[in-house]
């Protein structure tokens, strides 16, 4: 018990650290005693004519990104807790369920359809994340009601809204619509605004505390249906709320930042590796484990020397050979299948 | 309502899809009373504990416990009266032992509740009265079968039940170890006044552990009484459709092998 708040302590002590770094370092440097000048000039209002550079740079570009890094990695990675856990397959990821195939084409058609504000681009990802899920719902209830008929329906909802996507890539136009959709399906914290950062905190915030709430139980649910059941767990209702609340959050992410791939199946991974498999304490440190994480790998694609690539490609880049790893050392500790 | 009814089984009838599975179940178990459940595979033991247990056919008003039916409690108060020890459980992540035999008691933390210091304490002395407490830490799926199967009754009894039900504890062990847990089921039965029920494979461990037996064929009891009326040849023949012979031995107990 002890042990576990001391690595929630370390955790948010490095994400603090990271997001300082983080804060301090891209294309424009920021000084680290600058960034508190500028702080305290924020609080007094007054204003400083050196210091208007960076304070915009702070202020308009670099904090709301690192702040949406955060809120995508904290949210993609409870969610990845989450589905793991009540799936009980450590191999599953939040997207399980089509959510992001869903949000990838709701996405791609408001491109295609000349959507004009991104808003409603993220109005449709976030719209079409959610559908594809409630369909995979259904229809995973329609059967034997198992989690194997609930995942082989995510696998049918995402292959139908993959179709879909190539489709509309295949139809957009080359020079305009292609590339926009070919971004953000790859991902990517780069366009990030205040205002995209309210309306994911407001609802990734809602649904993490949703989840923290209810941490404990997950671990019945991860036992088995039937021992969940006979330990006292609605299984039904309790499913349908985690899967809810989860798919909620990672619509969100990804209807902000595009599809973001890997950090929602590593990063349960590493933290059971470090506090155990308990959700009491899994939860809200694949949270701020998720959160830290996503920060770093957004830093390191926006300091690259030969200028910034998709963050998709260093998540899947790193996150993959980590599996592998966990993988090969599977017969030890973490996990069995 | 007599004490001798703590669970009472009226007409139950379960189908999945056309098929029937059990027809026409009654009998009652008492406090103290360890029951075992007795018949071929696919006689439908299992499905009747399941029923039992809410889990399979919930909404007929054929189970009562305490004279109450459970066809209309909440899956958390089912929780409060029974308890279940699987024949054997796998578990995906790597939980100690002693993060599930707390697991048992989530039936009394609410829905949004945590165990908190004192519940861990209490589950370690559940385990200290099933003499394991040396398991608390270790990872749950590295125990030996025996083991596993000790853990999951201390997390039976963590829940507080007033029912235990077992399905098949002793299949997968060794033949010293079927007779340590059932030893531990009879105790455990007698100093917390519990009403066991038990479904089993061994005739013999039947004999020599239940007091009260029910035997099954095809989804019919087709005996059922105390172990002194229903434990002879004639009954076992019946479900099992083996000719058997059952000897005495010098101290008084019986013994059930096919008859040559």
């Amino acid at each position: 018990m002890k042990k576990n708040i001391n690595a929630l302590i370390v955790v948010t002590i490095v994400l603090i650290i990271a997001a300082i770094v983080a804060l301090i370092h891209g294309q424009y440097e920021i000084g680290l005693k600058d960034i508190w000048k500028i702080i305290l000039l924020k609080f007094s209002g007054s204003s400083n004519e050196e210091l208007s550079t960076p304070s915009l740079v702070l202020w308009s570009v670099r904090l709301p990104r690192v702040i949406m890094a955060i809120l995508a990695g904290s949210a993609l990675s409870v969610a990845g807790a989450v589905f793991q856990g009540i799936m009980r397959n450590p191999l599953v990821s939040p997207s399980i369920l089509g959510v992001s195939s869903g949000a990838s084409f709701g996405a791609a058609m408001a491109i295609f359809l000349s959507a004009r504000t991104a808003f409603l681009v993220e109005l449709s990802a976030l719209f079409w994340g959610l559908l594809a899920v409630i369909i995979a719902y259904k229809i995973g209830n329609r059967g034997i009601n198992s989690i194997t008929t609930l995942v082989l329906a995510g696998v049918i909802v995402s292959a139908i809204f993959s179709a879909g996507l190539s489709f509309m890539m295949y139809q957009a136009d080359p020079y305009e619509q292609l590339p926009a959709i070919v971004f953000w399906t790859m991902g990517g914290f780069n366009k990030i605004l205040w205002a995209n950062v309210f309306r994911a905190f407001i609802i990734i915030s809602i649904g993490i505390i949703v989840i923290y709430v209810f941490r404990w139980r997950l671990n019945l649910l991860a036992t088995g249906d039937e021992e969940a059941m006979s330990m006292g767990v609605n299984i039904k209702t309790a499913r349908a709320l985690y899967v809810t609340f989860a798919t909620v959050i990672v619509a969100a992410a990804t209807a902000s930042c595009g599809t973001i791939g890997w950090v929602g199946l590593v990063v349960p991974h590493m933290s059971r590796m470090i506090v155990g498999p308990d959700h009491e304490i899994l939860i809200p440190f694949s949270a701020l484990l998720g959160g830290t994480f996503m920060l770093l790998m957004d830093t390191i694609v926006r300091n690259l020397p030969g200028g910034e690539i998709p963050i998709s490609i260093i998540t899947s880049f790193l996150g993959a050979p980590f599996l592998a790893y966990l993988l090969m050392r599977q017969n030890r500790q973490e996990w069995k299948m | 309502m007599n004490n001798n009814e703590t669970l009472a089984v009226n007409d139950l009838n379960f189908a999945y899809r056309e098929r029937k599975v059990l027809q026409n179940i009654n009998f009652s178990v008492g406090n103290g009373d360890i029951c075992g459940l007795l018949g071929p595979n696919g006689s439908g033991k299992t499905t009747l504990l399941k029923c039992i247990n809410g889990i399979l056919g919930n909404g007929n008003n054929s189970i009562k416990v305490h004279g109450k039916s459970i066809s209309s409690l909440q899956r958390e108060e089912i929780a409060k009266l029974m308890a279940v020890v699987p024949q054997e459980l796998h578990l995906v992540f790597s939980f100690t032992v002693l993060q599930v035999v707390v697991m048992g008691g989530g039936s009394r933390f609410g829905l949004t509740g945590t165990p908190k210091e004192k519940d861990y304490l209490e589950a370690l002395e559940v385990l200290e009265e099933l003499g394991v407490p040396h398991l608390a830490s270790r990872i749950f799926n590295e125990l030996s079968g025996g083991e596993k199967q000790i853990v999951l009754i201390a997390k039976a009894l963590f829940q507080k039940p007033h029912i235990l039900l077992l399905d098949e504890p002793i299949s997968h062990l060794d033949f010293k170890k079927q007779y340590t847990i059932m030893e531990l089921i009879k105790k455990i039965t007698r100093e917390k006044n519990l009403t066991t029920l038990i479904t089993l494979h061994d005739p013999n461990i039947a004999g020599r552990y239940c007091n009260k037996l029910v035997m099954l064929k095809e989804g019919n009891i087709v005996y059922q009484g105390s172990r002194e009326d229903v434990f002879h040849a004639k009954s076992l023949e019946a479900i099992y459709d083996i000719r058997v012979q059952i000897e005495n031995t010098r101290k008084g107990g019986m013994y059930v092998l096919p008859a040559d």
